[in-house]
């Protein structure tokens, strides 16, 4: 099946950086697709490069298989919710979501009935009905975030673009609203692409996850996939808390990969051992929550000593930062917040299940060229 | 007494002496010559000499004796088409400068061009517009050389039009910072989101950028009608018999006819009415406000 949006080697140049370097993805109908990364990682400019608003260096967009790199934005058919918001200040609630419509009356595309029933149902579909005649200024931000939500999916478009749409609201209402978007495109079928740099975000609320970095885009698969297989170490960095740590790869036949760490640790890698030759150097990541943690004192299990040098209650999860003196390594470890109360300074023993090790492909990541 | 209290009043004598210069600025600048203004307007004159009184026989003359009142209209009128053709010339500008120019530098450029000519002093510029329109002026020489026309075209100075022409051109730089200052209020964002709705630039136009800018071009209107109405230079200069405006006929009245409380009575019924236009304005501005 064609693609509805694809980008081939888009590229964009402000003067300095690239702001986006040959990015090429290919988005499916009725996808939820996040751009994440950190700010400067070129995910707007993707984004906007996309709608219109900004003419690519170098490279094509295409929609449903037509290029459409040199079409204005008012004539692509994708609407786009900004995080800003970006209301009519000067027209009521009612006003803003009709506005797409009202354009199209001009060209006898629709009638003023149908206006008024499709902006009363999308007025509906967001909760606002009861505040169709205020001005975007008496709003609550989660309110105006609604309303430029409804004003993007009145006029029915294949494509929503969203800028960080829920950059400027506040935790709560974040998660209100990432619950409603949920709904929304489960409900609407709609292609949505999404930008944000918020990981659990773009992971809760994705089919698929396009991670970038320096305009560079450096995976794109499902959330399990970066999450679990991430291809380098500034994805695993970026994507929740991990451990990525440098070692020498051990193989002898018959025996499960091995990994000796730089400070004289080796630890047992379960998978991905096809292809490794021995004695080659290989990253590997560690995901925090699956270092187990147990008190030292009377354990007599195999294990790692480390002692805690920071602790962080996060509430649902204490997150642990660890000092193995032995391997000089500094591990990252996140445990449940129920089951566990170890205090700053407590020894610990560590264990690692090897169908944990990860090791990391050779040669993926950001290239270093300019 | 206790320490607070102490404060309080250190705060308040504190604030006093930095209100000071500005309440006495204002009393004896403006507070002391509008009662004068209003004194004077209540006497009459005797043998050209100035006699106290209290009758409002002179203000009500503004409005009754003619040429007073059609003056003050034509004024008006002059100051209403300069507002007009002002806001038309100072608009494009205005957007230019807000929208088009990305580069820090050339919106420095802009803005030095527009403010650079407020340099030269009021006088000559409009001296320049004489020699531009005049009998032997530039325009009448092009045409001659062209020759379009046989004899010097005498229609474009001397009259109310080259007054308006005049003042359009002094007070254009008013209504380009008026305007533009409410432009570059207006978030990019809201105008991509226009387009990206399926808007044309001209339909982003009416629908958004003109009525948001609504109160900058009415600020603009109002600074620039109040000071064309009020002009006495470019009638002098350049504006003939047919174009002579109220500031002129004041200074007739002071410096002619020593008639002050006539005088006095124009000058309080022109800042009466401009109070209140400029109220009106307020109000309207403040209700086309957007807020975002």
């Amino acid at each position: 099946m064609t693609p509805i949006i694809e980008a081939r080697q888009l590229r964009k140049h402000y003067g300095g950086p690239l702001a986006v370097r040959d990015v090429s993805l290919a988005v499916n109908e009725g996808e939820f697709l996040s751009l994440l990364g950190a700010s400067g990682s070129g995910k707007t400019t993707t984004l906007r490069l996309i709608a219109g608003l900004e003419t690519p260096t170098q490279g094509t967009v295409l929609f449903r298989g037509r290029d459409i790199t040199n079409v204005p934005v008012a004539q692509r058919d994708m609407r786009m919710v900004f995080q800003d918001f970006a209301l009519f200040p000067n027209l009521t609630v009612w006003e803003n979501v009709a506005f797409g419509l009202r354009l199209r009356i001009n060209r006898g595309r629709v009638t003023s009935d149908q206006i008024k029933a499709r902006v009363g149902q999308y007025l509906d579909t967001v909760q606002l009905s009861g505040h169709a005649a205020k001005m975007p200024h008496q709003l609550s931000g989660g309110q105006r975030q609604r309303v430029s939500l409804a004003r993007a999916l009145v006029t029915d478009p294949p494509v929503v673009l969203f800028d960080e749409p829920l950059g400027s609201l506040d935790a709560n209402m974040r998660k209100v609203m990432q619950l409603e978007l949920k709904r929304l495109h489960r409900e609407l079928r709609k292609t949505f692409i999404y930008v944000t740099h918020d990981q659990e975000e773009a992971m809760g609320l994705s089919d698929r996850v396009a991670v970038l970095q320096d305009g560079q885009l450096l995976q794109l698969g499902t959330p399990d996939d970066i999450y679990f297989r991430p291809n380098c170490a500034a994805v695993a960095n970026f994507i929740g808390a991990a451990n990525v740590l440098q070692g020498v790869a051990e193989v002898a036949p018959g025996r499960p990969l091995g990994v000796q760490l730089t400070g004289g640790l080796r630890l047992a890698a379960a998978d991905n051992a096809a292809g490794i030759a021995n004695g080659e150097a290989v990253t590997i990541m560690l995901r925090a929550e699956q270092v187990r943690i147990a008190p030292a004192a009377g354990n007599t299990a195999d294990g790692l000593r480390a002692q805690i040098t920071e602790r962080l209650f996060l509430g649902e999860t204490v997150r642990y930062e660890l000092d193995v003196p032995a391997a000089g390594l500094r591990l990252t470890a996140i445990a449940g917040g129920d089951h566990l109360r170890l205090s700053l300074g407590d020894d610990v023993i560590v264990t690692v299940d090897p169908r944990n090790v990860r090791v990391l492909p050779r040669g993926a990541g950001p290239r270093v060229d300019a | 007494m206790s320490a607070a209290a102490s404060t309080a009043r250190q705060d308040r004598r504190q604030l006093l002496i930095w209100l000071l210069p500005p309440l006495l600025w204002f009393t004896v600048f403006m507070l002391i010559p509008y009662c004068m203004l209003f004194y004077y307007s209540l006497g009459s004159t005797e043998y050209m000499t100035f006699k106290p009184g209290f009758s409002p026989a002179n203000l009500i003359r503004v409005f009754r004796a003619e040429p007073y009142l059609s003056v003050l209209l034509k004024s008006a009128r002059i100051g209403a088409f300069t507002a007009i053709g002002a806001t038309i010339l100072a608009y494009p500008v205005a957007f230019c400068l807000a929208f088009h120019t990305r580069s820090a530098r050339a919106k420095f450029v802009i803005y030095l061009l527009v403010i650079v000519p407020w340099w030269a002093a009021y006088l000559v510029k409009a001296y320049a517009w004489k020699t531009i329109l005049g009998t032997n002026g530039i325009i009448n020489a092009l045409l001659l050389d062209l020759h379009i026309i046989h004899e010097p075209l005498t229609l474009i100075l001397y009259n109310q039009f080259s007054v308006v022409l005049t003042l359009v051109y002094i007070f254009t730089p008013f209504s380009i910072l008026s305007i533009y200052a409410q432009l570059e209020r207006i978030p990019t964002s809201i105008i991509e989101a226009s387009s990206n709705l399926g808007a044309t630039t001209f339909e982003t136009l009416t629908k958004i950028i003109i009525p948001l800018s609504l109160p900058g071009v009415l600020a603009g209107a109002i600074i620039t009608f109040a000071l064309a109405t009020g002009d006495f230079i470019a009638p002098a200069l350049v504006g003939g018999p047919d174009a002579v405006m109220i500031s002129n006929v004041v200074i007739n009245l002071l410096g002619v006819a020593f008639d002050w409380p006539m005088a006095a009575s124009i000058g309080i019924v022109v800042i009466g009415v401009g109070t209140a236009l400029i109220s009106v304005s307020q109000y309207l501005e403040h209700r086309a406000q957007a807020r975002f």
